[in-house]
Parts: structure tokens; C-alpha cells; sequence
């Protein structure tokens, strides 16, 4: 009688002790103020409340959702086209370019901040150096302007993750078959045509894969800020990952950043689970 | 083949257990303090050169203690070290015996009780030995203090002093003995209009502490601190307001470059180009800043000490520092005192210390070692450096620390960079740092 329940208890044990232990463990948190050592002292909400008036976390909020949208409205894009392009028939050195694509999301972050760091450089940079070369000006402050250093995390972003999310539409595109892009072209659709109603409904499921992990990867982005801006200037590239590291490891706040954390999760399970019934992920197409 | 043992029985098992788990519960508990004979100590630090010390420290520390030591490092990142020690502070276990904190890093042991849980009072240790309290610089207990106790000691009197490049210098007949930062301004204007260089720099990078250091290096020689002795907020001042004016004109008159960091590709090339021509820094910049960056640059650059505010102020002030704690309640307590006592704070081991790794001693009367005094550096152009850090010993201002510090860099980075940039008055700047300071510190 036991027995099944015995086969699939591991599963479940360690389920409970590494997923929800810990998931519950800073709903506990999160209602406590805690320095790292001692007893934890109960807050109630107070935690919460603290949250809904700091200026910072609304910033680190603000900051983030803007990297939803470049992730969502220009990356997940921008990947499809370039998969599009990379499928063409006849397309000389393709493997080659499909590795170039893909090389930035193998690249250790801590190179890519060095690297970014120097090109973003106001004075010796070579983003302005390009500039000065073709429009004689090149004094923008990259990574210090606050408007700018959010345009340069975006521009990493977009750097590192597009060629990544490509691999999925390619793979996508791969398996639509052969027969539906011969009888579109029979029925005298154009490119543009075959595409809206050939590839965009065939690639459904791939797309909202794609969507819901891009969105999911955005919300909590870490490294890009962390690295090469460590969420400056005044807070203006802060994202809500880094204000939860930054609450715990750097402040000691453990509560308030359970708090952030949980804040965090809240909103990306209910967008995700919208994402879901939106796109109707899991239902046959 | 062998079926299993008979004798291991479900009953056993749990024994087994049973006496396992209550293995572990006993390891929370302190053990027995070692008083005597062979110890191996564990030492946490983030720095090889402090592993390197320690290490030709042994035979010396076997010869002025009862014990017989041996050293297990752990080598991390400085933050991560912190990281490490609560987390293995929360499990009862995994304690190091010494571990040296980044200064950057302490603040948060000064969170709540942390400290006073973890780390033991040297104030007794260092009494206990004639003469050695009144002889160890207080500017630099002072970052390592709370409530009175001692905690840590540092690794450094990291002096803050202006190196320049002595050949560009004589090229350009710039003087070298200029007594204010006001004549500084209108010297190194002129440089700056005549020559495209700049003889100091500000940090503008993502390093919010760099930040912070540009500007806390000079607020503390003008006599400003960020936080008072009681750890309270003292940033909204005049002296803060007239530091940051000061650079903000260094900065219109092109006499300060803004820089991303001291350490990386952009300061290199600043420094191979010549456009960095001199810079207020703290003494150990030298062998991890220039020698490190621009070796070639070896023979070129002095030091010299900070012009002077003409309003008030120190002759210098500190930047930097590690400090060395003992943790409480582990079995080579006593074994990791003497050791440090034995090491860290004997004048032969701050000379020793000094030759390592360039940093400075702690004790006053080390500053007075012949050989110090009589130490000429080849980097530096054959300049004997000591004549140079004597001058400036009587007048280190200390440096107080706060659990909110980490808070304070993070605004008060962005409202420097606001000023730096021209989007807010000095005095607006500091004023709005305050008060986001007062927002986030209550939370």
C-alpha cells in the first residue's frame, strides 16, 4: 500500500525542503526584522509598509519594469527576426553565424562588464570614441548619466540576450513545415504575408515560451546592473534583485529584504500566470 | 558476496543517528580555550599579501607565545567573507579563529549585536601589554571601535598623500611646494588650460565607495566626517559643503579629471597618457595603483604632503584599512590573541609588515625604526617615503564607522555625481543626501 507513496517520496521531500521550506522561511522573514545573527524580532507588516514609501524600492520597481519591456518588446523581436534571417535558404557561413549570435550569453558576465565598462568609458571609452570619429562629439557620459547608464544596461541586455533567445525561434522555425510556406507561396502570398500567417501562428507556443521566460529573466535581472553600473547613478539602473541583495548582504536588512523578495515573487508569478492564460501556454494549438 | 551485517539493525541506524545529531549539537557549544602547545589556527582574509605575513610570522609567534602554530586560510572576496562568517555564525559551526575585515566591509558586523556576539574585546590584550595602547595610533582603532570596544585591529595608516609626476612637473615648471588647495586650484587650473592635465581625480564610476573615498579623503583633512563618534550623521556641514565645492570647481577648471576607478583600464590610460598628472591618495596607492597600472612609470612620481584647507582642518586624513578581529567562544581564542600580539604589533612585525606590503605601521614609534627612515624608493624616484609620512603623523584625523554606512554611500554616491555634474548645488546635494539618508536609515 506504502509503496508508491515510498518511490515518490524522495521527490516530494526534497521538494518540500529545498522549494517551500525555504519559500515559507521568508514569508516568516519578511514579517521580521533580522541583522543575520540573533533572534528575529516580529514586525507584523511593518516591513511591507516600509516598502509602499521607499523611494528606492519604487525606483528599483520602475527600473525593472523597464527592463521587462526592452526584454519583452525589443529582445524577444528583435531574436525572431534574426532567426527568420538565419533560416533562410542559402545562407553562406551559417553555422558561423548562428555561434556569433550566441557567443554574448556564454561570455562570463564579469567580461562583459569589463569590456562594456571600457567601451561605455566617458573619456576613453570607444562608444565615444566612434562618436567623436563620425559626428566630431563624443562626450556622452554613458555610465554616468542617469538616463544614459539606463540606455546602456538596455543596450547589454539586448546585446547578450538576443542572440540567446534566437536559438529557440530557430529551433522553431525549424520543425514549421515545408509544405505550409509552398502552399502560401502558391496562394501568391508575399513575404510579409507568409510570415503573419505562416510563422507567427506556428511559432506560437515557442513565442510564448519565449515571452514568459524572457519576462520572468528581465524581472529579475541582477548581473548587468550589478556589474556595470551596481545600480547607479542615484539608484537610476537599481533593479528590484539588486535592491533585495543589496537589503541583505550590505545592510543587513534580512527582513526588509525578505520582504522585497516576496514582493518580487508576487509579481512575477501573477504576470507570468496572465503571460499563461494570455497565451494559452499549455493548450493545443 | 557479503549480505548486510546482522548487527545493523533499524535500531542501531537510529542510534547511530540519535548520536550523530547530538555530535553536532555539541559542536555549537564553545570548547575547552587551548592554552598551550601546538595549534592550528584558522585565518580568513582577502588578501595574499596578509596570508604571506601571517604565514613568516610563525616562527616568531612560536617563539613569544606557549603555543606552536600552524595557519588554515581561506581566501575570498572581502564582502563574501562577512557573508560567509554569519552565515556559519547562524549554523554554530565553521568559525575562523582570526579573519581580517575589508574597512568597507566591518560597518555591517556593526549592525545590532553582531559584533559584540562574534568578535572579542582587544581592548584588555592591548592594555596588557606596557605601552602598546598609547603607542597605537587611535585614528586607526577609531574605524574598529563600538560602544568603547576594540574589535579589530588595522593593517595599515594608510596616509593620504599627493603623488604627482615629478618630470611633468619640472616640464611644465609647476610647483611642487604648494601650501593650500586654493593656490592648488589656480596652479592646476593653469595646468590644465596650458597643458590638458589634471593633478587630482575624482571617482565616478559604479563603485559607490570610490565615490565616496574621492570626496571623504578631503572632507576629513578639511576637518568634516560622515559620522560622529556616537555613529551619528555628521555629513550636512560646512566643511562637507566646501570639500565638494572645491571639487566641483576642480572639476569646471578641468584641474580634476573624473575618473570610473582608480584601478581600472580608464585610470591606466589617464596615467600612460600623462592626463593624470597627480593625485591625493592613500600611501598604499603607490604599489597597487601606480605600480600595478604604470610600471614604467617607475622613478617618475613622488609624494608629497596634501596642500592644506586655509580655512582649518588636518594635515591628512586615511583612506582604506583591515582591520583583524579574534572571533569569541572558539578554542583558540587565547592561541589567535597572542598570535596577533605576537605578529601584527610587534615593531618587528609592522617593519615586516611595511616591507610586505607596503603598508604602514600603526604604532607611532614604528614611523621613528632607522630603517624606515632610512628607506629609499626606487618607484618613487629614490625619495626617502617616511620623510614624508612622519610630517604628517601628528595630525591623522580618525574615522568613525556606522552600520548605516553602506546606506550613506548609496545615496550619497549619486548626490556627489548630481553635484559633479552640475545638476545640484554643493550645498543641495549634501543636504538631499542627508535626508534620503534619514529616509533609508529608519527603515
Amino acid at each position: 500500500m506504502a509503496t508508491p507513496y515510498l518511490f515518490i517520496a524522495p521527490f516530494y521531500l526534497l521538494y518540500v525542503l529545498f522549494m517551500l521550506a525555504p519559500i515559507g522561511v521568508a514569508l516568516w522573514l519578511s514579517l521580521c526584522e533580522w541583522v543575520g545573527l540573533g533572534t528575529p524580532h516580529w514586525v507584523g507588516l511593518r516591513n511591507y509598509h516600509h516598502l509602499l514609501t521607499d523611494g528606492s524600492f519604487q525606483r528599483a520597481l520602475g527600473n525593472t519594469g523597464v527592463y521587462v519591456l526592452v526584454s519583452v518588446a525589443v529582445i524577444v523581436p528583435a531574436a525572431l527576426l534574426i532567426a527568420q534571417a538565419l533560416n533562410v535558404r542559402g545562407l553562406r557561413a551559417r553555422d558561423l553565424w548562428r555561434t556569433a549570435y550566441f557567443v554574448p550569453m556564454v561570455v562570463s558576465p564579469i567580461v562583459v562588464a569589463l569590456v562594456f565598462g571600457l567601451i561605455f568609458d566617458r573619456h576613453f571609452g570607444l562608444a565615444n570614441a566612434v562618436l567623436r570619429a563620425l559626428f566630431g562629439t563624443g562626450g556622452v557620459d554613458w555610465l554616468g548619466d542617469p538616463t544614459m547608464a539606463r540606455v546602456s544596461i538596455c543596450l547589454v541586455m539586448v546585446w547578450r540576450w538576443t542572440g540567446y533567445l534566437t536559438i529557440f525561434f530557430l529551433a522553431g522555425l525549424q520543425n514549421v513545415p515545408r509544405e505550409l510556406y509552398e502552399s502560401a507561396s502558391l496562394d501568391g502570398a508575399g513575404r510579409l504575408r507568409t510570415f503573419r500567417a505562416v510563422t507567427l501562428p506556428a511559432l506560437r507556443p515557442v513565442t510564448a515560451f519565449v515571452l514568459v521566460t524572457s519576462f520572468i529573466g528581465a524581472a529579475q535581472i541582477f548581473d548587468e546592473p550589478y556589474l556595470l553600473t551596481g545600480g547607479g547613478p542615484s539608484e537610476a539602473t537599481l533593479s528590484v534583485a539588486q535592491f533585495v541583495y543589496r537589503a541583505a548582504f550590505e545592510r543587513q536588512q534580512f527582513g526588509y529584504a525578505a520582504a522585497a523578495g516576496v514582493v518580487l515573487f508576487a509579481v512575477v508569478f501573477t504576470v507570468s500566470q496572465l503571460f499563461n492564460r494570455l497565451l494559452g501556454i499549455g493548450r493545443p494549438v | 558476496m557479503r549480505g548486510p551485517s546482522p548487527h545493523l539493525t533499524r535500531r542501531t541506524l537510529l542510534g547511530g543517528g540519535l548520536a550523530l545529531g547530538a555530535t553536532a549539537c555539541a559542536g555549537h557549544r564553545a570548547a575547552a580555550v587551548r592554552t598551550s602547545g601546538p595549534v592550528s589556527l584558522s585565518l580568513w582574509t582577502h588578501d595574499e599579501g596578509y596570508e604571506t605575513f601571517f604565514r613568516t610570522g610563525i616562527p616568531g609567534a612560536d617563539r613569544r607565545t606557549d603555543f606552536r602554530y600552524r595557519l588554515d586560510v581561506t581566501r575570498a572576496g572581502a564582502a563574501d567573507l562577512v557573508t560567509k562568517l554569519l552565515a556559519q555564525a547562524v549554523a554554530g559551526r565553521g568559525i575562523p579563529d582570526l579573519m581580517g575585515f575589508e574597512i568597507n566591509g566591518f560597518p555591517r558586523m556593526l549592525r545590532g549585536d553582531i559584533a559584540e556576539r562574534l568578535l572579542r574585546d582587544l581592548t584588555g590584550d592591548i592594555a596588557a601589554v606596557p605601552g602598546l595602547a598609547a603607542d597605537l595610533l587611535p585614528a586607526r582603532t577609531a574605524p574598529y571601535r563600538q560602544d568603547g570596544h576594540l574589535y579589530a585591529l588595522d593593517s595599515d595608516t594608510p596616509l593620504v598623500v599627493h603623488y604627482y609626476r615629478h618630470d611633468l612637473f619640472t616640464r611644465y615648471r609647476l610647483p611642487v611646494d604648494i601650501a593650500t588647495w586654493e593656490e592648488f586650484a589656480e596652479v592646476g587650473a593653469l595646468a590644465h588650460r596650458r597643458h590638458g592635465i589634471a593633478l587630482n581625480a575624482v571617482v565616478t564610476g559604479s563603485d559607490v565607495n570610490q565615490v565616496v573615498q574621492s570626496f571623504q579623503m578631503l572632507l576629513n583633512q578639511r576637518g568634516g566626517a560622515l559620522f560622529d563618534v556616537e555613529q551619528r550623521l555628521t555629513l550636512d556641514s560646512p566643511e562637507a559643503v566646501e570639500v565638494l565645492e572645491f571639487l566641483c570647481r576642480g572639476l569646471r577648471d578641468g584641474f580634476v579629471i573624473d575618473i570610473s576607478d582608480y584601478y581600472g583600464g580608464a585610470m591606466q590610460a589617464a596615467l600612460k597618457r600623462g592626463t593624470v598628472a597627480g593625485l591625493a591618495m592613500a600611501s598604499w596607492y603607490k604599489v597597487y595603483g601606480l605600480m600595478a597600472n604604470v610600471p614604467e612609470q617607475s622613478g617618475r612620481w613622488r609624494i608629497r604632503p596634501l596642500p592644506r584647507f586655509s580655512r582649518g582642518g588636518h594635515a591628512t586624513s586615511t583612506a582604506g584599512g583591515t582591520g583583524f578581529g579574534v572571533l569569541r567562544g572558539t578554542a583558540n581564542e587565547r592561541a589567535a590573541v597572542d598570535f596577533l600580539r605576537a605578529t601584527w604589533l610587534t615593531h618587528e612585525g609592522q617593519v615586516r609588515r611595511f616591507r610586505r606590503t607596503g603598508y604602514l605601521p600603526t604604532r607611532r614609534s614604528v614611523f621613528e625604526d632607522p630603517s624606515l627612515l632610512r628607506t629609499e624608493d626606487a618607484y618613487l624616484g629614490g625619495q626617502r617615503p617616511f620623510d614624508v609620512y612622519t610630517t604628517l603623523l601628528a595630525d591623522v584625523p580618525p574615522v568613525h564607522m556606522s552600520p548605516d554606512q553602506s546606506i550613506l554611500h548609496d545615496v550619497l554616491s549619486g548626490h556627489l555625481l548630481r553635484a559633479y555634474r552640475g545638476d545640484a548645488s554643493p550645498r543641495e546635494a549634501l543636504r538631499e543626501a542627508t535626508e534620503d539618508f534619514r529616509d533609508q536609515a529608519g527603515r
